[in-house]
């Protein structure tokens, strides 16, 4: 059987006063490896300051239908805390990132670990939620060379963008090549 | 800048163009050809890096040479390009491809950081530049040298295969021009032999750790405008368009 | 992703409220209940709209060596590259729905899968990269706009990230398209010459007419089109026939008129069977194209298994 490497998911800060964002995901074999492949998909324009990636089967994720209709998460007691990393999605808007990062809980259980989100972030009322244990997290680092090194690179990459051909429908003025061509 | 000196600055410029310039045109080649679709994009990243390179340093060119940079691309003939013959090579397979992309982002890494303290100004802007670009195709290629050195015999053996042809050829970057020492001596451009101590320095240890073994071989010491048999086919299919109607814009 | 539905509601009282949250413009979540048939739907749409990315690499791909400017090199790359990422976003879209890549991979490579005819179509000279980027990229871009409205949250998240950066590539294939319309006889014939053969195959590639089309009132109902397959193609004429004639370009249809009177451009037979035959893998590329992907992927075999020997290694230590 042919493999693809396993999944994982990439979450992006685009500047420092917002949350780390859900834009998707990459094939990948171990983190390292996820966290460049990361880079060179959801960075190929600006902007980024810093990448999360975990690998999709370790996410706890749960809508809010599902909720209601009494589906809980996993409720094993591991009897010692654990970071768990919050993600939300609040709204039906139009977007090109699904759930936001809002913050951590401690928690025995992906269970517990959610109702712990639900009572710590009522507002505004999530239609999903990613519960993931921190420790499974692997970040690019908020370093300011490291974030220059990876992010910065794409802002100069002007071509990629619809206003760097103006507008083009116009008719061109004839330039020609200048200066002589030696054979 | 005493005309020599001047001459000297042609030929390193071209020769720093010309590297960068071949060797996008072989990785390019690889998109929608990669193992993965994450590759495709990972490679073609590179690629555009490299052009751009190219592109600034025949920039930087153009003041002495009086050619723009897509003359010099496209309308210089194989006896003028400076590259090393290792970027012209075909692309072979990924081994080959990574393993060379690994050898040259090493030699740029300690080349860019000796430029950015280059008494000619705008080597050292440019270096400043392309510095956090390096940085980071040499941490790419660092990870996939020791994942295909380590990973599964056959991995193993298709980068040991590719070191025995790339090791020796590598050599060819750390050749001087005939005038380098003009450059060397006003501080413009750095002491190739020392960069050559600190490129082992960094590489070695590496590709050892990665279980490879270095081949006995001889360093190809070929000066700088001699060309293997694949540069011909190279340009040929590079400059296919812009010589078929030398006098259109494109 | 969680396995769902242990409900013991009725399909149709479930179908009726899933119904209801998309007249209510509610966006569908991997996780939320969905029929079965609407899961299908978007698989099939979501995968084959991936392998048309992934094969789309292909035909303008194969000029990238040859690009006459460093500029225009630059740019094609950028262009392929992100066509990989737009297939690489469109595959995690139907992975939220359960599909696996490999199983994608394996259906595309067979051949059990379908992807747009009209990468099956050859690209004979450069001039085809610039009619590719205006008229293929803005009838894509039409498509794409109307599905960024999708009720599947991963398919119109994965939209309006694509039409953000597919506008370059529309504009820069017009830009190329305009210079050489206005460059010298040999260019203006070469982008002529691109125009008669591609102009048939844009049309095609917006789906048969909506009398034959009949998955389209259920996927307007369920919110995954949002338009007709003749309505998008009227906006793509509409858009794109002015500037060509006016860029001195002849538009290979010569029944091609605007219609004062209804406001509609009408356009002459377009060639079905053509379209049936290229679709069902007898296009005059389709060996070739999908020949090149397997070749990649077999030679791309060692490498995907080795980094898994390595991860596995560096888990046993």
């Amino acid at each position: 059987m042919d493999t693809q490497w396993p999944r994982w998911e990439v979450f992006k800060k685009d500047t420092a006063k917002k949350p780390y964002q859900a834009v998707g995901s990459v094939h990948a074999a171990d983190a390292d490896h996820a966290l460049l492949n990361a880079r060179n998909v959801f960075v190929r324009r600006p902007q980024a300051v810093s990448l999360w990636v975990a690998p999709a089967a370790v996410i706890f994720s749960r809508t809010a239908e599902q909720l209601e209709q009494g589906n809980p998460l996993p409720d094993v007691d591991q009897s010692v805390q654990q970071t768990y990393q919050i993600f939300r999605k609040a709204t039906h808007r139009r977007s090109m990132t699904f759930m936001d990062h809002i913050g951590q809980v401690e928690a025995p259980s992906p269970a517990h670990a959610l109702q712990a989100a639900i009572a710590q972030f009522p507002d505004p009322p999530a239609l999903a939620w990613w519960i993931i244990p921190a420790d499974q997290i692997i970040s690019s680092g908020e370093d300011r060379e490291m974030a220059a090194a990876w992010f910065d690179p794409a802002k100069t990459k002007t071509y990629k963008h619809q206003s760097a051909y103006g507008f083009v429908s116009a008719r061109p003025q004839g330039r020609r090549r200048s200066g002589a061509k030696d054979e | 800048m005493n005309e020599a000196v001047t001459g000297a600055l042609t030929s390193r410029l071209t020769a720093l163009a010309d590297d960068e310039l071949i060797l996008a045109q072989r990785n390019s080649e690889w998109t929608g050809h990669a193992p993965i679709l994450e590759e495709d994009i990972a490679l073609a990243n590179i690629a555009q890096d490299e052009l751009g390179h190219a592109t600034v340093w025949l920039g930087l060119l153009e003041p002495f040479s009086g050619r723009s940079p897509d003359e010099m691309a496209f309308f210089r003939d194989a006896e003028d390009f400076l590259n090393v013959q290792m970027v012209e090579l075909p692309k072979g397979d990924w081994a080959f491809t990574m393993l060379r992309q690994y050898l040259f982002d090493a030699y740029e890494h300690i080349l860019i950081e000796a430029l950015l303290a280059s008494t000619y100004q705008p080597l050292a802007d440019a270096a400043a530049k392309f510095r956090g670009e390096e940085m980071y195709h040499l941490r790419h290629t660092h990870l996939w040298v020791e994942r295909l050195g380590l990973g599964t015999d056959e991995s193993n053996r298709r980068m040991q295969d590719a070191l025995d042809i790339l090791w020796p050829a590598a050599g060819q970057l750390f050749v001087p021009l005939p005038d380098d020492h003009l450059l060397v001596h006003e501080g413009i451009f750095p002491d190739l032999a020392i960069l050559q101590d600190q490129w082992v320095a960094i590489v070695r240890p590496h590709l050892t750790a990665a279980g490879l073994t270095f081949p006995a071989e001889i360093a190809n010491t070929a000066a700088r405008g001699f060309h293997t048999e694949h540069m011909a086919t190279l340009l040929a299919d590079m400059q296919l368009v812009a010589r078929w109607e030398p006098d259109g814009e494109w | 992703m969680t396995k769902i539905n242990e409900m013991t509601m009725n399909d149709e009282k479930q179908t009726a409220e899933f119904e209801a949250r998309i007249a209510r413009g509610e966006k569908i979540e991997a996780g939320d209940w969905m029929p079965e048939a609407y899961r299908k739907q978007l698989i099939r749409m979501i995968s084959q709209h991936a392998h048309s990315e992934y094969i789309g690499m292909l035909p303008e791909g194969k000029w990238i060596p040859h690009a006459p400017s460093l500029r225009r090199k630059m740019i094609l790359i950028a262009k392929v590259q992100d066509e990989a990422g737009h297939g690489q976003y469109l595959y995690h879209a139907a992975e939220t729905l359960g599909a696996t890549r490999e199983e994608m991979m394996d259906a595309f490579l067979t051949g059990k899968a379908k992807y747009s005819s009209i990468f099956n179509y050859p690209s004979d000279t450069w001039a085809d990269v610039g009619m590719i980027g205006w008229l293929v990229d803005g009838a894509a871009i039409r498509n794409q706009t109307m599905l960024a409205q999708c009720s599947y949250g991963p398919y119109s998240r994965a939209m309006v990230r694509i039409c953000a950066e597919e506008t370059f590539h529309h504009k820069q294939g017009k830009e190329m398209v305009l210079l050489y319309a206005h460059g010298t006889p040999k260019q203006r014939e070469m982008v002529q010459d691109a125009l008669n053969r591609y102009w048939w195959p844009s049309l095609m590639m917006l789906g048969p007419h909506d009398a034959d089309s009949p998955n389209t009132p259920q996927l307007v109902r369920w919110g995954i089109k949002t338009k007709t397959n003749d309505e998008v193609r009227q906006e793509f004429i509409a858009e794109t026939a002015p500037e060509l004639l006016a860029a001195g370009l002849t538009i290979p249809d010569p029944e091609l008129h605007f219609d004062e009177e209804s406001g509609q451009w009408i356009h002459g037979p377009i060639d079905w069977d053509e379209f049936w035959q290229v679709v069902r893998g007898n296009g005059p590329c389709n060996a070739e194209r999908l020949g090149a992907r397997r070749q990649a992927h077999e030679d791309g075999a060692w490498v995907r298994e080795a980094l898994n020997g390595y991860a596995q290694k560096a888990l046993s230590t």
